[in-house]
């Protein structure tokens, strides 16, 4: 008699197809991290909010900031533009811990931020571009403002706290959020924070010169660049630009803030002095 | 952003050469089963007791490597839980791909059976989990041929 195996069922492999299991799992990992992100960064940055500015700032002197900026090359300018900062935070009534330190920076790049310990960052390639100062001081207002509300540590705790959830469970996180570059560059206030700092711009402005003549051109100004996509050289404009309410939008919340409070929409333009020609 | 064009590169190839791989693989599996089905393979420890038999150590071992595509899932499927399909696959073809070689070398020593077969699996990526896992099935018994 000839042996016959019996003809075995193909039933050790599972028959869902592996697309499926691929795109439910993919889909299930995504939504997760996102909920995780969001949630953990809604939670640092709250918690960060709490740090009191002494702390925040001794942070900041870790980090030697003034390596970054050209304030020895540009006496003139810096001393200029920090004059102007003194005179907004007192207009802004900044508590006296919270002494703003202005940074030229001698770069085409369009941009300024504010970062930890009170320090702001102003790039020539944006102060070129502002017709008077009353655009300056909206924008430097603009800056402090972000100090004033703490934006800084809010949006450092947030970022904190998900790199740090994300080296926990392996997966390389961007490990220079604790270095230097990361101080400089991981900032990115949310849209509510710069409507924030625009309301508290305006009313630095008006509190300096009496109206809000020259406030919106820099909205304009960003708008031009926008279009023309002619701005800085190093990173794309977008990149600062995008979490920034939308420039029309800006532009017409001072007529609206100007109506609102009673504030002056004209008035004399102050000009730049002389020596901040680039 | 460039990471996440590498791995969907990785798996898109992943998916598509392993999957062609693996159908191939499953059809020359199924072809050549049938016709070493005369061959008797049995896990059971006692030979037969009907007469004198010729005897020798047969093997048959392959290692399978995983692609890009089952790790990827596999990886997924490590945060959830639950059964990893895209491994079922893989360690079904080794072991079954092993039996089969330990068959045919005993097929063509002339045996009339093989009996006391068993299996081996074994990982042979090492320990690190970054490595996508490589696997070996090793199967191995006593050909036996009737004098």
């Amino acid at each position: 008699m000839e042996y016959q195996n019996p003809k075995l069922p193909e039933n050790n492999v599972s028959k869902e197809h592996p697309i499926k299991e691929f795109s439910t799992l993919l889909i299930g990992t995504l939504v997760l991290v996102v909920v995780i992100s969001i949630a953990l960064s809604v939670a640092g940055s709250s918690l960060a909010g709490l740090i009191p500015y002494s702390a925040e700032k001794k942070v900041a002197g870790l980090y030697d900031m003034s390596s970054h900026s050209d304030n020895d090359r540009f006496p003139k300018i810096a001393s200029y533009l920090q004059q102007l900062a003194d005179k907004i935070s007192i207009a802004q009534s900044l508590p006296p811990e919270m002494k703003i330190t202005v940074h030229y920076m001698d770069s085409p790049t369009m941009n300024a931020f504010a970062t930890l310990g009170g320090n702001v960052f102003m790039f020539r390639g944006l102060l070129e571009k502002l017709p008077n100062e009353n655009s300056l001081v909206t924008l430097l207002g603009h800056e402090i403002a972000h100090v004033k509300y703490r934006h800084p540590i809010k949006s450092f705790g947030g970022g904190i706290a998900v790199a740090i959830a994300m080296t926990t469970i392996g997966s390389s996180a961007d490990t220079n959020i604790l270095g230097d570059a990361g101080l400089l560059s991981t900032l990115q206030f949310s849209r509510k924070m710069e409507s924030q700092s625009d309301l508290e711009a305006m009313h630095n402005l008006n509190t300096i010169y009496g109206h809000l003549n020259g406030g919106a051109e820099l909205f304009r100004i960003f708008k031009k660049a926008r279009g023309t996509e002619d701005v800085g050289s190093t990173k794309s404009p977008s990149e600062f630009f995008s979490t920034h309410p939308q420039d029309e939008k800006r532009i017409n919340s001072f007529k609206e803030t100007a109506k609102e409070k009673g504030w002056s929409e004209s008035g004399q333009l102050t000009p730049l002095p002389d020596y901040f020609n680039f | 952003m460039e990471q996440l064009i590498y791995v969907a590169v990785f798996v898109s190839l992943g998916y598509f050469f392993g999957r062609r791989a693996e159908k191939k693989h499953f059809k020359s599996l199924i072809e050549r089963e049938e016709k070493m089905n005369k061959l008797p393979a049995m896990g059971s420890r006692m030979p037969p007791q009907d007469g004198k038999y010729d005897q020798v150590l047969v093997s048959g071992s392959v290692c399978i490597a995983n692609d890009y595509f089952k790790t990827f899932v596999a990886g997924l499927r490590n945060l959830f839980g639950g059964k990893i399909s895209t491994y079922e696959s893989l360690l079904d073809r080794a072991r079954r791909e092993a039996l089969l070689r330990m068959k045919e070398e005993a097929y063509k020593l002339g045996a009339d059976l093989v009996f006391n077969v068993k299996y081996e699996t074994s990982n042979i990526s090492g320990q690190s989990s970054k490595k996508p896992p490589i696997i070996e099935a090793h199967a191995y018994g006593t050909a036996l041929r009737k004098l």
